[in-house]
């Protein structure tokens, strides 16, 4: 190794250096990935314990407990007025799913037995409807399971 | 050089890994032009998975790992001059062999429509698991087979340097036993007992154990396309490498940090902290940075390839061999990687993973990766080696040379479309994208323009499997021998062993990252005690 080889690795080490450490500073302003959630009840026992649908907790403040499964979400249209904050929270009762808005950030894996949590803001100008879908395979019906988010103002 | 027997097994695993090639690329073809907006719909929804499943276990599992172990073969026989023992190989094949085919039977019949990533709980026909597990069984038989050779070549030369082809298969060995027990634990304790008994299965330690191996399996795949770089491109060129040095630390950096990394493929998972998460990120940089060390020593190399042959501060990169396919494989195999390996950074980062997880972004890079820096050196290495191992020259040269670049610029468009289908969120692994027209507009004209670059690398692909089938009946006698590919070969070997060639050493290092890069996240599974969820069957 010569001395631009070492040079090379240098920098390549200090850029990659650079780049955990952004991973890091953006991560202490709250940009964490879904973490350490479980369920306390079984797939089977969903629909009873889980409840889904919308809860407004006030002030563009929303709870939103999503039931995935084969092939479909429940509830599958979810109208949302003047959203500032959601929290979805979804669940599966048989096999892996994914939750994706798409045109946002939120893309999550939906993994039976425990329950996938993000918190979304959403743009405050945007008015319409956003198309979500599950994109991990789940079975032959995989390409029909989506639903619809809208957001009025 | 070669015995007999190790000619035999060359041939039986090159051209068998074709067929995979080829039969991949045919399902390759229905799914490309089957999920295509606008294009005929060759295939239903159960056709489509089925379709998936075979592609991916053909071409990630099949095809890779058969055309590997022919050119280990190849060059740890032609780098040491030590051969293998005859039963060693006999057993790998049998066991190879036989495991691909019994899997291969419920795949073709759409039973085991479960994706080469297996992710239960949906459960695919026993076979399907059965065979898989034999075929590991095998692969670990050929490890003892090379390890073999390596340890009698070993005690035969004391204080020399490890050749750089023959450490790059014995990284790649090692690569593979640290990756397998992953995969093991996972078929044997949970996907088996599933598909034979319905037993209950906890999903996020499936997905881990999987992941553990899975991503380890991506440098099992890499590691002997840049033996190529490394230990044959510079003889092609007539040049040295730039530095041995380097290429040992690029092997020891893969070595190091290519298990415990898996958790990238599970940053949107949830039930793992994100602690273990930035710990699998980090460690999934250090690899990154021998891909860095691996980029810098090629293109030092081909900079003095074409200085040696005139070429100027610039002017070099004209004066390379382009009109060979060998070099223009490797070549422009060696810039797709480059945009692989960028786009990989992103992958690995896990809070812009948000944006591209699962989607066609991926699709886009693994077919740089996979589908080019490996499968496409691979091709490669074959116009080289096909003379020595068929013992005939390829059929038509001037389709040889043509297939790189038609490889080059498909995958390229391809590649591209799909990155950025990716980043507007069109997903991966499904049949149709189109959601009763809700799907926003701009997908539609970027899956068509991907479908147009798959469609001309499929093309290149074809034309390649063609070139060697006729080879076999139609090539004129061969003019290459072995010894003139190896000679030279061992130019490292007499040199003096470098802190890298001390394998024992970085072997220990790798375990201890192992475990601590798997004791958090395995102990945040166990401890809060697993959910097993009941299994669904498919296609059954």
């Amino acid at each position: 190794m010569d001395r631009w080889e070492a040079l090379w690795i240098v920098i390549v080490a200090a850029t990659l250096g650079i780049f955990i450490g952004t991973l890091v500073a953006i991560a202490g302003v709250g940009y964490i990935p879904p973490s350490e959630v479980e369920a306390e009840y079984r797939p089977t026992d969903a629909v009873e314990e889980f409840k889904p649908g919308i809860r407004s907790l006030g002030d563009g403040v929303y709870e939103v407990n999503i039931l995935a499964y084969r092939f479909s979400f429940q509830p599958n249209k979810i109208v949302l007025e003047n959203p500032k904050e959601v929290r979805f929270r979804i669940y599966s009762s048989d096999v892996l799913h994914g939750f994706s808005i798409i045109g946002t950030n939120v893309n999550i894996m939906v993994i039976p037995g425990y329950i996938s949590e993000i918190v979304w803001r959403p743009p405050p100008d945007f008015e319409g409807s956003y198309l979500v879908i599950c994109n991990e395979y789940c079975g032959i019906g995989h390409s029909g399971m989506f639903a619809e988010l809208v957001i009025k103002r | 050089m070669f015995r007999d027997y190790e000619k035999v097994f060359m041939r039986i695993s090159i051209l068998f890994s074709f067929v995979a090639l080829a039969l991949g690329g045919l399902f390759g073809f229905i799914q490309l032009v089957s999920r295509t907006p606008g294009f005929p719909r060759l295939v239903d929804a159960s056709g489509y998975y089925t379709a998936l499943t075979g592609h991916g276990v053909l071409m990630a599992i099949i095809w890779t790992a058969f055309f590997i172990m022919g050119i280990a073969v190849f060059v740890m026989v032609s780098e040491l001059r030590v051969n293998f023992r005859k039963t060693l190989l006999g057993l790998t094949l049998v066991l190879t062999l036989g495991g691909t085919v019994t899997a291969a039977i419920p795949i073709l019949a759409g039973r085991a429509s479960v994706l080469y990533t297996f992710y239960p709980p949906l459960i695919g026909h026993p076979l399907f698991y059965i065979g898989l597990a034999v075929v590991i069984v095998g692969t670990w038989v050929f490890s003892a087979a090379v390890i073999d050779v390596f340890l009698r070549w070993r005690r035969a030369n004391r204080g020399v340097g490890i050749p750089v082809g023959a450490f790059g298969v014995i990284t790649t060995i090692i690569i593979w036993l640290e990756a397998t027990p992953g995969l093991s634990i996972e078929v044997l304790m949970d996907l088996i007992p599933a598909s034979l008994f319905g037993k209950p299965v906890d999903v996020l330690l499936d997905r881990t154990l999987f992941w553990y191996f899975g991503h380890p399996l991506v440098y099992f795949w890499l590691i002997p396309a840049i033996v190529a770089f490394y230990a044959i491109m510079p003889k092609l060129l007539g040049v040295e490498l730039y530095s041995v040095k380097a290429a040992k630390l690029a092997y020891i950096l893969f070595i190091l940090a290519s298990t415990p990394v898996g958790l990238h493929h599970q940053f949107v998972d949830s039930g793992l902290s994100f602690e273990a998460k930035l710990l699998h990120t980090a460690l999934t940089y250090s690899v990154a940075l021998g891909s860095f060390v691996t980029a810098f020593n090629v293109l030092a190399t081909l900079e003095r390839a074409g200085r040696a042959r005139g070429g100027g501060v610039f002017s070099w990169v004209l004066k390379l061999p382009w009109r060979n396919p060998v070099f223009a494989g490797l070549a422009l195999a060696f810039i797709l990687f480059g945009f692989g390996g960028i786009g990989g950074i992103v992958n690995a980062s896990l809070t812009m993973n948000y944006v591209v997880h699962n989607t066609l972004w991926v699709v886009g890079h693994f077919h740089l990766t996979v589908g080019s820096i490996v499968t496409l050196v691979f091709m490669s290495i074959t116009y080289l080696i096909f003379p020595v191992v068929f013992d005939r020259n390829i059929f038509s040269g001037s389709l040889a040379k043509i297939q790189p670049y038609l490889w080059f610029v498909g995958m390229f468009i391809f590649a591209l479309a799909y990155h950025i289908a990716g980043i507007y969120g069109a997903p991966r692994r499904v049949d149709d994208s189109s959601y009763m027209g809700l799907s926003p507009e701009i997908w539609s004209p970027l899956l068509q323009i991907g479908a147009v670059g798959g469609l001309i690398f499929w093309l290149s692909g074809v034309i390649f499997i063609l070139n060697v089938f006729a080879s076999l009946k139609f090539g004129a006698p061969a003019t290459v021998n072995g010894a003139s590919l190896s000679e030279g070969s061992g130019g490292e070997q007499g040199d003096e062993p470098t802190i890298f060639d001390r394998l024992s050493i970085w072997i220990i290092v790798a375990l201890i990252l192992i475990v601590i890069g798997y004791t958090v996240p395995m102990m945040e599974i166990f401890s809060r005690g697993l959910s097993p969820v009941e299994i669904v069957y498919i296609g059954g």
